[in-house]
């Protein structure tokens, strides 16, 4: 065998060991390897940090740039936040009254959660994955699978664990599909499948939902909790436009997500807590 | 191999590793957040395609490899993908090598506007082998593999005659 062919047999021979590499520790792997481990330790407080400068940069153009609208946003939000603070307060009385309510009718406890709180510390700059890094790996409780929502609604799910890091696969990546349903209807049979929309950046596509879903723009989409990997009820976007799917059986829709996949700086870990053991916050209600 | 057993070859593949890690901890954290809404230049394709230009296929292998599985360890769905299609690439710019001089820009930039189309079709097709759907390939084409290709090719001018630069002045490998 001459040199050159003997060259190409090695290459050859590398791909297919790279083939079986990607078929092995794909969709399987959870954890990293000790390596691994070592080094993305080491390096997730130094991605902590460029992260931490990327967004003292962006704001401190946005501020330049956008000054007059970050005023007339400011006045609208003083104002948005006396109305919140007026439907706080009601909504408390109704958990009270929830709580007492359950509590007459002995019924068992829901399942509860907890929200551990997690910096988005870097993101994959290829385009081809969705996914973030965030800065609590299985040393801080976080395990595959789980939940991660902010404060707007759904964003993902855990996908791999490192001991201080763990990547998310956004809701955008076409590699994950999500149970969801309508929430103004909440019928249990309208249950649709919400996954990335790849010719739309940023948009969401609802599809499998029955012909005979009532189904109107604007209207609100929530897990169905149906995968057993998101809790049910947590919001992911809005209907923008809905119609038949391409073979005419079925209808599909457009979703504008509530959360903006572009601009995530922190999130948090949807930590399921067993009936029976509640998070500090509900123990504080009567 | 002969090169990797002399002692003065280490050197080279440990800057690379550590470049490598450079660009991917900045491209990640802060650069993400600033160009989110952009189309991200993929440092790396440019730095281990100019690489194994200057030093051909044999040396672009253990190059592709090594950026490779660095890519796929912090961003990669899988270990393998990224390191497949970063080898394939320094491959192939090593072996075109041999047939362009090497102190011109504009065979490095022709080679580098190429490797991203490859690199870019590498991971539409292992997607879709592994994932079963990779979206549109035309689409991708125009939002995607066109953009980036004119990056690296505006990215090539600096990064090449830099590297071309070291290269001749016995930094990397002693002439």
């Amino acid at each position: 065998m001459d040199q050159s062919a003997r060259k190409f047999f090695i290459f050859l021979s590398l791909i297919i060991l790279l083939l079986s590499a990607i078929h092995f520790t794909g969709d399987y792997r959870s954890r990293y390897t000790f390596a691994e481990d070592l080094l993305l330790a080491g390096l997730s407080p130094v991605q902590g940090f460029f992260s931490q400068v990327g967004w003292r940069t962006y704001r401190f153009f946005e501020v330049i740039m956008d000054h007059n609208r970050l005023i007339e946003e400011k006045k609208m939000l003083q104002k948005e936040l006396a109305a919140r603070d007026n439907l706080h307060y009601q909504l408390v009385e109704l958990q009270k009254e929830n709580y007492r309510l359950r509590e007459m009718l002995d019924f068992k406890e829901r399942v509860s959660y907890e929200l551990l709180p997690a910096q988005v510390i870097a993101r994959d700059p290829s385009q081809w994955f969705e996914t973030i890094t965030i800065n609590k790996g299985y040393a801080d409780g976080v395990e595959k699978d789980m939940a991660i929502v902010t404060s707007e609604g759904l964003v993902g799910n855990v996908a791999k664990v490192s001991r201080h890091s763990s990547q998310v696969l956004l809701l955008t990546d076409s590699r994950r599909a999500v149970s969801a349903l309508i929430q103004r209807t909440r019928e249990p049979g309208a249950v649709g499948i919400v996954e990335g929309f790849p010719e739309e950046k940023g948009y969401l596509r609802m599809v499998n939902i029955p012909p005979e879903a009532n189904l109107q723009p604007g209207d609100t989409v929530i897990s169905a909790g149906l995968g057993g990997v998101f809790p049910k009820g947590l919001i992911i976007g809005h209907l923008l436009e809905t119609g038949p799917d391409q073979y005419g059986l079925l209808q599909q829709a457009t979703i504008r997500p509530v959360v903006d996949f572009n601009r995530l700086e922190e999130v948090f870990i949807v930590i399921e807590l067993m009936p029976g053991r509640q998070s500090d916050n509900e123990d504080e209600m009567p | 191999m002969k090169e990797l057993d002399n002692k003065n070859t280490l050197s080279p593949y440990l800057i690379v590793f550590l470049l490598s890690l450079l660009i991917l901890v900045i491209e990640g954290s802060l650069l993400g957040v600033i160009f989110t809404r952009f189309n991200m230049p993929d440092l790396l394709l440019v730095l281990v395609t100019c690489l194994a230009f200057l030093w051909g296929e044999k040396k672009g292998i253990v190059l592709g490899l090594l950026t490779g599985l660095l890519q796929d360890l912090f961003f990669g769905p899988a270990l393998g993908f990224f390191a497949l299609a970063k080898m394939v690439v320094a491959y192939l710019a090593g072996i075109t090598a041999r047939e362009v001089y090497k102190d011109q820009l504009a065979g490095p930039m022709l080679v580098v506007f190429m490797a991203t189309f490859v690199h870019e079709f590498i991971i539409f097709f292992l997607r879709l082998i592994f994932w079963g759907s990779s979206g549109d390939l035309f689409y991708l084409m125009d939002v995607l593999f066109l953009p980036k290709a004119v990056y690296h090719l505006m990215l090539t001018i600096p990064i090449y005659s830099l590297l071309y630069h070291f290269d001749q002045k016995g930094y990397f490998f002693s002439k």
